[in-house]
């Protein structure tokens, strides 16, 4: 439902300003808004001091939140300042030199160390190249000192280039004859390490050799260039085995830094934030030479509260009163507020602008007919429990109140109704159910019974399009002729239906003159009232009904193609291939069946339904409060 | 004959407003595309708009159901 409003003023003496809007920020309940100015009475400018305080804050808080972003989420604090209740009320000044001090302090050392962090992960990803080289040919490497006149050459080939290596022995068989080594061994991850073994005299004749075929040698990192890869390596590698250790200490230095000043930090950003709001209210204020003027608007539920909170704090100097107890127009905003049932509907409402002040929240009836109409369209045991398992994995991974948990209690619902119409047809992925797990139809078998599912997905569309225009007619009951031109709409569409029933065998002869008379009465009272123009809105009732027909058509394409997927899986002659078929074919008609029906349960909710009574164009209830990290509006 | 005129009207019903549907859906799916592009935050209602043609095949299948049933 809508909250209903009350417009309010808060009057008191120019002094209490800031009082008053500390009291106001603590209650969270005003949605602020102009007051109407006059010649006396002038929005309260920040002073010039106030306007360099609040660019010195904005600039403060982007540096707590860089720190607080390179801070580990994890470990010792962060738990605590999750957990650290709201302060109350605005930071005091000790508050922001503190702040300032200890942002200016921690900042240097936090970015080093995650400066720091990050050229050893850097350093530590280049070593590890030269890791495979040494595991490889560790041995032969670590005794290469020994051999004072013998020059060592690394090569790595890549797989593909595996044949240069027969061409390369026989080059060198042909400059060396026997006098050099050469070992190759494949690597882990399919290239191939080469290892040559040459008298230092013939060097510069491999080298050019070398050069000639394209092959080049593992170049030594910087910082080892003074020394060959033989000796490099051995120094790199303990350099690899050391950097874990120097990563864990910087890492514990910054566990260490989060566990002293994370909660400080968060206490922090919620002040400055808080600061910021009450400085970016202040435009809003009226105020004369000698008192100043809030208004807005607040919840009628929590007027007395507000009341209370003002008279408690600031005496009876300052005073609340109710200047509109019954407020029409657009410029009231809008609150939603549903019972924890039904709340995670409300994404689907919130999908369209908020519906205006005085009009109808939809999001109760949603909450009935959109996992109805999705179940009806799914309509599958089988595919209604692999949805409820996700909705509930969707629902554990998830933290209460976001929107993916909304998402999965919406989902949820879909799943029970969709099993719940999955007994009624006796479907479990399509017609396996009933051939092979012994399911029958409860209701009707909907591959045979298409005509009696069109008539029920139609009699949903009735029963949904009539409530609209009830609605439609409770939302216009401001004007007259708008509200009797709904009315005499749904009474068309009712009587309308009956005459039809009659016609095709459905309903006894004997309602026939009713209906029609009151078909003609409620037509011709329908152009007195609004012009011969209603018909285009009569006529698109009748074809918004219609529309419902949806429902039978995509939850037969629906069925059909899990049968298509049985039957493909079977008419495979090697079983486990056949399954995998059938696997393959129910999980694309799976996707689709969750998908297509949920566009078009919203369609018909969009479209056809609100069509008949949703008012867009309300303004969010934006009450000034403290700052809360999930809603982020500063 | 009487067959065919039946399997020929259901096959019709279903093909031509399977067609205006493609039609109308490639209009509005590229200007939705171009929406998209600069405005994600109209995703969904890109969505909706995009089904909403579909009610044109929708009806002409039950049409071709309602020949098939009846007449067939």
């Amino acid at each position: 439902m809508i909250l209903r409003m009350n417009k309010v003023r808060v009057l008191g003496p120019r002094e209490q300003y800031p009082e008053a809007l500390c009291v106001l920020q603590d209650t969270g309940v005003v949605h602020l808004t102009v007051p109407g100015l006059d010649g006396r009475l002038l929005p309260l400018r920040l002073s010039t001091w106030q306007e360099r305080e609040s660019g010195h804050l904005r600039r403060l808080l982007v540096d707590v939140e860089a720190l607080l972003e390179a801070l580990p989420t994890t470990g010792a604090g962060v738990g605590e300042a999750s957990r650290a209740g709201h302060p109350g009320g605005l930071p005091a000044r000790r508050d922001l030199t503190r702040w300032a001090r200890l942002v200016s302090g921690l900042r240097p050392e936090v970015l080093g160390l995650r400066g720091e962090m990050a050229a050893l992960a850097e350093e530590h990803a280049l070593l590890s190249k030269y890791g495979p080289f040494l595991s490889t040919f560790g041995v032969i490497l670590r005794s290469e000192r020994a051999w004072p006149h013998i020059a060592a050459y690394h090569v790595i080939l890549p797989a593909q280039e595996e044949s240069a290596v027969a061409g390369l022995k026989t080059a060198l068989v042909l400059v060396l004859g026997e006098g050099f080594a050469l070992e190759t061994r494949r690597l882990p991850g399919g290239d191939i390490a080469l290892l040559m073994l040459v008298p230092e005299a013939d060097a510069l004749r491999v080298e050019s050799l070398l050069a000639a075929a394209g092959v080049h040698e593992i170049p030594v990192p910087s910082g080892y260039e003074a020394r060959s890869l033989a000796q490099a390596l051995p120094r790199m590698m303990d350099r690899l085995e050391s950097i874990p250790q120097e990563l864990r200490e910087r890492e514990e230095e910054l566990e260490r830094l989060t566990a002293l000043h994370r909660h400080e930090l968060c206490n922090a950003r919620r002040g400055l934030h808080d600061r910021l709001r009450t400085l970016g209210a202040m435009p809003l204020l009226g105020a004369t030479q000698r008192v100043f003027v809030i208004e807005g608007w607040v919840p009628v539920a929590e007027s007395d509260r507000l009341a209370e909170s003002l008279a408690t704090s600031l005496g009876g100097e300052t005073a609340l009163e109710v200047i509109d107890d019954h407020p029409r127009g657009e410029d009231v905003p809008v609150a939603l507020r549903n019972p924890g049932f039904l709340r995670p509907f409300e994404i689907i409402v919130r999908l369209l602008p908020l519906p205006s002040y005085g009009t109808v929240d939809p999001t109760p009836l949603v909450a009935g007919f959109f996992p109805l109409f999705f179940g009806f369209m799914l309509g599958d045991v089988g595919y209604a429990l692999v949805l409820a398992a996700l909705a509930l994995l969707l629902a554990r991974r998830s933290t209460p109140g976001s929107l993916l948990r909304s998402v999965a209690a919406v989902a949820g619902t879909c799943a029970f109704w969709s099993l719940a119409f999955g007994v009624a047809f006796g479907e479990a992925f399509g017609n396996l159910g009933r051939e092979h797990l012994g399911i029958h139809a409860v209701v009707f078998d909907r591959e045979e019974a298409l005509e009696s599912l069109l008539l029920l997905a139609v009699a949903f569309g009735f029963v949904h399009i009539l409530l609209g225009l009830a609605l439609g007619v409770f939302t216009t009951r401001r004007h007259p002729r708008e509200a009797a031109g709904r009315a005499l709409t749904a009474g068309i569409v009712v009587a309308g239906v009956v005459a039809l029933g009659v016609v095709v065998g459905y309903l006894p002869e004997i309602a026939l003159l009713p209906a029609a008379g009151a078909l003609v009465v409620a037509l011709v009272a329908l152009v007195a009232v609004e012009g011969v123009l209603a018909f285009v809105e009569l006529l698109s009732a009748f074809g918004n009904i219609l529309s419902y027909s949806r429902l039978m058509a995509i939850g037969t394409a629906s069925m059909m193609l899990a049968v298509v997927a049985n039957d493909l899986g079977s008419a495979v002659s090697v079983p486990v291939l056949g399954v995998f078929v059938a696997v393959l074919f129910h999980l694309v008609n799976f996707v689709l069946g969750v998908f297509s029906p949920t566009i078009h349960s919203l369609r018909l909710h969009y479209v056809e339904f609100f069509g008949k009574f949703y008012r867009p164009g309300g303004m969010p209830y934006r009450p000034f409060g403290h700052w809360d990290p999930g809603a982020g509006w500063t | 004959m009487e067959l065919l005129a039946v399997t020929l009207g259901a096959a019709l019903a279903v093909g031509l407003t399977a067609l205006a549907t493609g039609w109308a859906q490639s209009k509005i799916g590229a200007a939705g595309a171009a929406t998209i592009a600069e405005r994600p935050e109209l995703t969904s209602t890109v969505i909706i708009m995009l089904a909403i043609p579909e009610t044109m095949l929708i009806l002409g299948f039950v049409v071709a159901v309602l020949i098939l049933t009846r007449v067939g």
